[in-house]
């Protein structure tokens, strides 16, 4: 069975933010939610001052602790890795957004559906389409676009990225894109001190 | 590095310490009211108090899931937070708090009105219910405490502490407000145990503030943020001074005198409170700055 995962090079990104839109698009993630973000952290003095971006997603944990807190059996793991939430069984308490190291958890706060994206209250069709699969209250987070997974293509994140600095694919794979991309330039998992064993990777 | 040097990211897009605000005041309610409640009940168990009995169940059947089920996303659905104990200390915690309301409710009419149904107080099914509910009481007391060392990624929690301080609060709480009830009895050496577990929250508190600044970084920002920030008054002044040495000191100096045994119950109850508060405040998630492999720093 696959183990799907991702692998983000820090040498390739950018810091453009298309992931963030093209999440956002393809989940109709309303005002505020993010199921992807790119951090930014400087370093060094001027003239030798410099700044790297840091993409940052649910990391799909072997282990993962969301998995382990959750009261009702919500979060689970996908036959393929990915874990997801089951919307209909989540009761918003929030458990599994205080378990998860690289806090990837967020709740759907009923006020950001009615605000709209623009926050005047009103909402597109494009909003009205998409809001329908998400429950107000319930905590929600990547499932790496299993809809698209499912279909075959890659999460929206990894297409839109120009760079190529997303690479997706099968982990238990050894001559998957990603499985090649840790092993021949040292991926390392984020806070691996943690002992979630993610399957996001980073290398540079 | 010192607190000021540090980055707090709040919801920038840098890389930083993030504050945890998913379990906001509300919960720190619902957990005050639990601790209190059990631990009342606890200690008036222990002391055959109905009283005690009656007024500890209060909280736990009312504030108690009142403050949960305002917090919760969706609260129609909190039924489900029972399925699965096998794996989560907050279904256990449930369980064990619908069991101790029913238990407790079923003891404290067996001890009212049992003797018009022919059920005496020392009846088998009367010391069945008290087993029972003691049982239910102290998982009640303790599970919360569990509940958030279970999560590695506030590592301020992730202590072996956090349930020892949940039990020592929920039964200091509870003594000090037994103390107060008429037909106690032997407010002395419920003032005596007061002081001992006085001397036990600060002794906790210490382990807890070592073990934090010695710890990983993000343990040592939450102490950092505790004793060098805007909360560091509110934990002086309400946590050690209104709710352990003011306490101490009136209960040393006149144990049995109503005023001080009420202005003492106070102390505690507010420094239990700011404690709930300041807990869930100070909890950070780590930066994930030891991915960035072009900073010489990291």
């Amino acid at each position: 069975m696959a183990r799907m995962g991702m692998v983000f090079d820090l040498k390739a990104c950018i810091g453009c933010n298309a992931c963030v839109i093209g999440c956002k698009q393809e989940n109709s993630l309303p005002d505020g939610v993010f199921f992807t973000k790119t951090l930014s952290e400087e370093y060094g003095v001027y003239p030798m001052a410099n700044r790297v971006y840091i993409p940052t997603i649910c990391n799909h944990c072997d282990d993962a602790p969301c998995e382990k807190v959750c009261p009702t059996g919500a979060t689970y793991t996908r036959e393929d890795g990915i874990v997801m939430v089951d919307d209909a069984k989540c009761i918003g308490c929030s458990t599994c957004a205080v378990a998860c190291p690289y806090d990837q958890r967020t709740q759907m706060e009923e006020e950001s559906f009615l605000k709209g994206l623009f926050g005047t209250g009103e909402i597109t069709p494009f909003e009205e389409q998409g809001y329908g699969r998400y429950t107000p209250g319930t905590v929600t987070k990547c499932d790496f676009c299993s809809q698209r997974v499912d279909a075959g293509l890659d999460p929206a994140c990894v297409v839109t990225c120009p760079t190529d600095a997303r690479i997706f694919g099968d982990l238990d794979d050894p001559d998957s894109a990603p499985s090649k991309m840790i092993r021949e330039r040292q991926g390392r998992p984020p806070m691996p001190d943690k002992n979630t064993k993610p399957k996001v990777y980073y290398v540079n | 590095m010192t607190i000021e040097d540090k980055v707090f990211s709040g919801d920038t897009l840098r890389v930083g310490y993030r504050f945890q605000r998913h379990w906001d005041n509300s919960m720190a309610y619902a957990f005050f009211c639990a601790e209190l409640g059990a631990g009342l009940f606890f200690v008036s168990l222990l002391m055959d108090n109905v009283a005690g009995m009656i007024l500890g169940l209060v909280p736990v059947a009312t504030g108690k899931p009142y403050f949960h089920l305002s917090h919760m996303g969706v609260p129609a659905r909190s039924w489900r937070a029972a399925l699965r104990p096998d794996r989560s200390w907050i279904s256990r915690g449930l369980l064990g708090l619908s069991a101790l309301i029913g238990c407790g409710a079923a003891l404290v009419f067996c001890l009212l009105f049992g003797s018009s149904f022919g059920i005496e107080a020392d009846s088998a099914l009367v010391n069945l219910l008290k087993v029972l509910a003691g049982i239910f009481a102290l998982v009640t007391m303790t599970y919360q405490g569990f509940a958030m060392s279970h999560s590695s990624a506030i590592a301020i929690w992730n202590s072996a502490i956090l349930p020892l301080a949940s039990f020592l609060y929920s039964l200091t709480t509870g003594v000090a407000v037994l103390l107060l009830l008429p037909g106690a009895g032997g407010t002395t050496d419920l003032a005596s145990a007061l002081l001992l577990l006085l001397l036990a929250l600060g002794v906790m508190h210490l382990m807890l503030l070592h073990a934090g600044w010695h710890g990983s970084p993000g343990a040592r920002t939450s102490v950092e943020l505790l004793l060098q920030t805007l909360y560091a008054k509110w934990f002086w002044g309400l946590t050690v001074a209104a709710g352990i040495l003011l306490p101490g000191l009136l209960l040393w100096w006149a144990p049995d005198l109503l005023l001080t045994q009420l202005v003492a119950c106070l102390g505690i109850l507010a420094g239990f409170m700011a404690w709930r508060i300041l807990i869930f405040k100070i909890g950070v998630y780590e930066p994930i700055m030891s991915m960035n492999p072009f900073n010489p720093l990291h």
